[in-house]
């Protein structure tokens, strides 16, 4: 069987791949594996299935072409150089080319939110600004019910909040 | 830096064969991958901001309960035989071997537990143990994660959870992969249907101790491939009761073919006890499939002379650096085939 990648030489190296009903084969031949950075998948490896996984979604993610130059301003990478190596350069890449990777997160994982652990310094944040949205809603129904001091009292527990949350140098909530 | 001997001297706890189901689960492992926030990750990183992210992660290890006292290595301060020693050893990846400069490992004495500094992920947080147990290794990493996380400011986003250098590790960054002996149904042809179901359910299957596709030695890993949009938790329990399943069928393939070819089942175990017990050359591929028949003979109470923890450590102890290490010299392959069948004799006559 021949490489789908280059059409001239044998495949040797061969996988299925699952996305959600859609199943399919990827032959791929040692040098196109080796130019796309897979050359570890010819050897076992411990992380092979994370390599692997990756370079399935990259193969069934067709070119859409568009702005595929654009550049992270954390480290400088282009969307395209992920398509390539299968990896991100930085944190905020994850931001940056958000549109694009919500299909690609959707066709590994099915799914495209967080729904386990939360670092703990993390979580005081999440925390803060959940009460923070509770107390706003909170102030709003006091409003229409026009009870001014009590809305006076959550106004100001808001502003609190806030302000701890700056004085401990944490981001914006 | 540590002295590697001090590790070599006793095989991994994890290959002490005590774990539930350890005569079908050779070893569990849980890895979590994490990431530095506000550094570049590691492969595009210029050596000195990697420096750095080493030695951050390696003071705030050191400070933790669970690994004080972790053993260190640098992967440039040791040679490339030792690199593929911890390779051999599970410890470090194939790439780590390659491409070493300034990365590290930190490993708890026993093994059990370690880090890969500097790896894809700057953080590459392993549990491993023996048979199927599931509880302690997946509460032993999340003891050392939040831990560690005292020390260390995570790479995290409220929406898509701990971020890590490729997209399929992104959410969770939990990896949580058994390694399991399945003779029975691969020689009962229901593998090809139980990996498609395993598969079925997004569970990644492969082929252990073998080179691309060919499964040495009926060996297989299942691991989870989703880590996003799904708990810790729901993600280990979910593999659990997979991997349950699985023991289940394999039992029963082999409860079948002791019912229908009892007599050549046997046969073909103690042929393979005999040329173990005899032969002076043994190339890697064939002890593959010797020690599954001994293996599937130990589990069904037909070798008793010979522990289930001999064999697995014998499965670490017949790759190549180990054997040239073990009689320190550099060997070709036919001096290594020799050196093998003596140590499959030492181990059945010491018995």
């Amino acid at each position: 069987m021949l490489c789908q990648f280059c059409n001239k030489r044998d495949a040797t190296i061969h996988f299925t791949n699952v996305i959600g009903k859609n199943v399919e084969k990827i032959h791929i031949c040692t040098i196109c594996a080796e130019e796309k950075g897979f050359d570890h998948l010819k050897k076992s490896n411990i992380e092979k299935g994370d390599l692997l996984a990756g370079l399935m979604n990259l193969a069934a993610e067709t070119s859409k072409g568009t702005s595929v130059s654009k550049r992270c301003p954390g480290c400088g990478r282009t969307y395209a150089a992920f398509r390539k190596s299968g990896k991100l350069g930085c944190s905020q890449c994850y931001d940056v080319f958000r549109v694009r990777l919500d299909q690609v997160l959707s066709s590994i994982h099915g799914d495209t939110k967080h729904k386990g652990k939360i670092p703990a310094r993390q979580g005081a944040i999440v925390d803060l600004s959940r009460r923070i949205t509770e107390l706003q809603e909170e102030l709003k129904k006091v409003i229409e019910l026009e009870e001014y001091e009590q809305a006076a009292v959550i106004r100001d527990e808001i502003k609190m909040l806030r302000d701890k949350n700056e004085s401990e140098g944490r981001p914006d909530v | 830096m540590s002295d590697l001997s001090v590790l070599l001297k006793s095989p991994a706890e994890w290959l002490s064969s005590e774990g539930e189901e350890s005569e079908i689960v050779l070893s569990f492992r849980v890895r979590l991958a994490r990431n530095l926030d506000n550094r570049p990750f590691s492969h595009i990183a210029e050596p000195e901001v990697l420096a750095s992210i080493s030695s951050e992660i390696k003071e705030a290890v050191l400070d933790t309960k669970k690994m004080g006292e972790a053993l260190i290595f640098d992967m440039d301060k040791i040679s490339e035989s030792d690199r593929i020693l911890l390779s051999e050893r599970c410890l470090i990846s194939d790439e780590m071997v390659r491409n070493y400069s300034n990365r590290s490992l930190a490993v708890m004495k026993g093994e059990k537990l370690s880090v890969m500094i500097n790896e894809e992920d700057h953080l590459r947080i392993q549990s491993f143990e023996s048979g199927l147990s599931v509880g302690k290794t997946f509460e032993r990493i999340c003891e050392l994660d939040d831990e560690l996380d005292e020390h260390l400011a995570f790479a995290f986003s409220n929406r898509l959870g701990y971020l890590t250098a490729c997209t399929t590790n992104v959410g969770t960054g939990l990896r949580v992969s058994a390694m399991v002996h399945l003779p029975g149904l691969v020689h009962n042809n229901d593998i090809r249907r139980v990996i498609d179901g395993l598969r079925h359910v997004r569970l990644t299957v492969r082929g252990s101790y073998g080179e691309g596709s060919e499964v040495l030695g009926n060996f297989f890993q299942i691991s989870n491939s989703i880590t996003l949009g799904l708990s810790e938790a729901d993600t280990v329990a979910n593999i659990e009761s997979h991997i349950r399943k699985v023991i289940e069928f394999e039992k029963k393939a082999r409860d079948s073919l002791l019912r229908e070819a009892r007599t050549l089942l046997e046969d073909k175990i103690w042929r393979s006890y005999g040329i173990l017990k005899s032969a002076r050359l043994v190339t890697s591929k064939e002890a593959m499939s010797l020690i599954s028949a001994i293996r599937l003979g130990i589990g069904l109470g037909i070798i008793n002379d010979i522990r289930l923890s001999d064999l697995n450590e014998i499965l670490i102890m017949i790759q190549p650096m180990h054997l040239q290490r073990l009689y320190d010299k550099s060997m070709n392959p036919e001096e290594r085939d020799s050196i093998r069948a003596d140590h499959f004799r030492a181990l059945l006559n010491r018995n």
